[in-house]
């Protein structure tokens, strides 16, 4: 992420993905800026390959409060799937049509987009708080878009990972519902049709299977030379349990033999944990519309106070525990819920990389 | 129905959560237990950590404050850090 400042405008500019992981750290720089009175704010996404649910939550809410504070957010350059996915949110509107504003135009980064002339303001407009995620069609898929979201944390947790699954059987067949890249769904595909293999096992019988050297397994014998073959050393498959039921497996791949230690083997419990409390959860009280929603913004919440957590802790030399009772109390002191005491944390973090910025 | 013996969860009955919407907020400050756990918490057939009992107690205190409430849920470092009170 680069922020450039040109006249009354700032251009911050995203690159790679926004995802669960960096949302939260974008979210954070538009607040500093907000916070610091910026009302006019260019999100230029022309180096940027993808964004999701959660990239559209902080846009969404940050245009809203720009537009209720007399300002306005435009995104600029985004790529013709992003556009789609925005077009698809509703948020659209928010398209830069024509040129920014010529204040900027000297020392504003390169423009990308210069041939329409329509003026800039009015983009906008119609999104007077009526910016809406998208709508899912399907219940099924609402979970599976958690359960991504689980995966896509699972991954990004786990050392040794260098890919996750989450498999479930439903109506009596095994499918991947989330898969970190095609080999590793491939790898899945292998299990189900040769009948064999860790993630079919921990399904079946409700505990974890762990091949710490695949070239060394001899259970499975059709499934681990397709294995062998991806390039896959190890694997680790911990059951999803519904209701005292196995109903699938959250499967991790590893290219490198004895990839996975105690430690990962209990992050893969919790994460398989997780993965079963979404299924349980979705099939009790709430909707499974609203267990998304909930499970999207829980783990927004959770990976800013994580951030803040660990500012905290190497800022003062103290312990993850320490780090997070010193965030509670000043929580407590200053009448905020630990989130907000999280962002202001994370916010006077960047607040020294940002002021740097706009001297430069 | 008598009134439950746990603190946190008659804590939770007072403040009107359901057991998946705290749990929802027990993950959400970054809580690792399951729904189940959570829910043994409260009727004491499980014990949690500290650090668990602490996010579960911050949790229904968020919601007092939400209700313009103090937060009425005792932590366990309470001892310790006494000195807003």
């Amino acid at each position: 992420m680069t922020t450039v400042y040109s006249g009354r405008q700032v251009v911050v500019a995203l690159h790679g993905e926004v995802d669960i992981l960096t949302a939260p750290t974008f979210a954070c720089v538009l607040d500093v800026l907000f916070d610091a009175g910026r009302r006019d704010v260019v999100v230029d996404l022309a180096e940027l390959d993808f964004v999701d649910a959660s990239g559209l939550g902080v846009l969404g809410p940050m245009s809203c409060r720009l537009a209720d504070g007399g300002g306005i957010l435009t995104i600029r350059s985004p790529s013709p799937m992003v556009r789609r996915i925005l077009d698809i949110a509703g948020m659209g509107d928010l398209i830069e049509r024509g040129r920014p504003d010529p204040n900027s135009a000297t020392l504003g980064p390169e423009q990308h987009s210069g041939d329409d002339s329509k003026p800039v303001t009015g983009a906008t407009k119609s999104t007077d708080g009526a910016v809406r995620l998208p709508a899912f069609p399907a219940s099924n898929e609402v979970i599976d878009a958690a359960l991504r979201l689980v995966t896509a944390l699972a991954r990004a947790t786990i050392g040794g990972a260098d890919g996750v699954s989450v498999s479930l059987s439903r109506h009596g067949q095994f499918i991947t519902v989330a898969a970190s890249d095609e080999t590793i769904a491939q790898m899945d595909r292998d299990q189900y049709a040769t009948g064999q293999g860790p993630c079919l096992s921990a399904a079946a019988e409700g505990h974890w299977f762990h091949v710490e050297s695949l070239a060394d397994e001899s259970r499975w014998p059709q499934f681990v030379p397709r294995a062998l073959e991806e390039g896959i050393a190890s694997i680790l498959s911990t059951p999803l349990i519904v209701s005292a039921r196995p109903v699938g497996a959250l499967n991790i791949y590893s290219n490198t033999d004895h990839a996975f230690g105690p430690l990962d083997q209990e992050l893969a419990a919790l994460f398989a944990s997780q993965a079963s409390s979404i299924l349980a959860e979705a099939r009790t009280d709430m909707t499974t519309d609203e267990v998304a929603q909930r499970l999207r913004q829980a783990l927004t919440t959770r990976q800013v106070i994580a951030n803040a957590q660990g500012v905290i802790m190497g800022q003062q030399g103290i312990s993850a525990d320490a780090a997070y009772a010193n965030l509670r109390q000043s929580a407590k002191r200053t009448g905020m819920n630990v989130h907000e005491a999280a962002k202001a944390v994370l916010a006077s973090a960047f607040h020294d990389d940002l002021i740097g910025q706009v001297r430069r | 129905m008598t009134e439950p013996r746990n603190t946190l969860e008659r804590a939770r009955v007072e403040v009107g959560l359901t057991h998946s919407e705290l749990w929802f907020r027990y993950f959400e400050l970054g809580g690792m237990s399951t729904a189940l756990e959570v829910e043994a918490y409260l009727y004491d057939a499980l014990a949690p950590t500290n650090h668990d009992r602490d996010l579960v107690a911050t949790a229904l205190n968020e919601r007092f404050a939400e209700l313009g409430g103090d937060h009425p849920v005792a932590y366990t470092d309470d001892v310790l850090d006494d000195t807003d009170r």
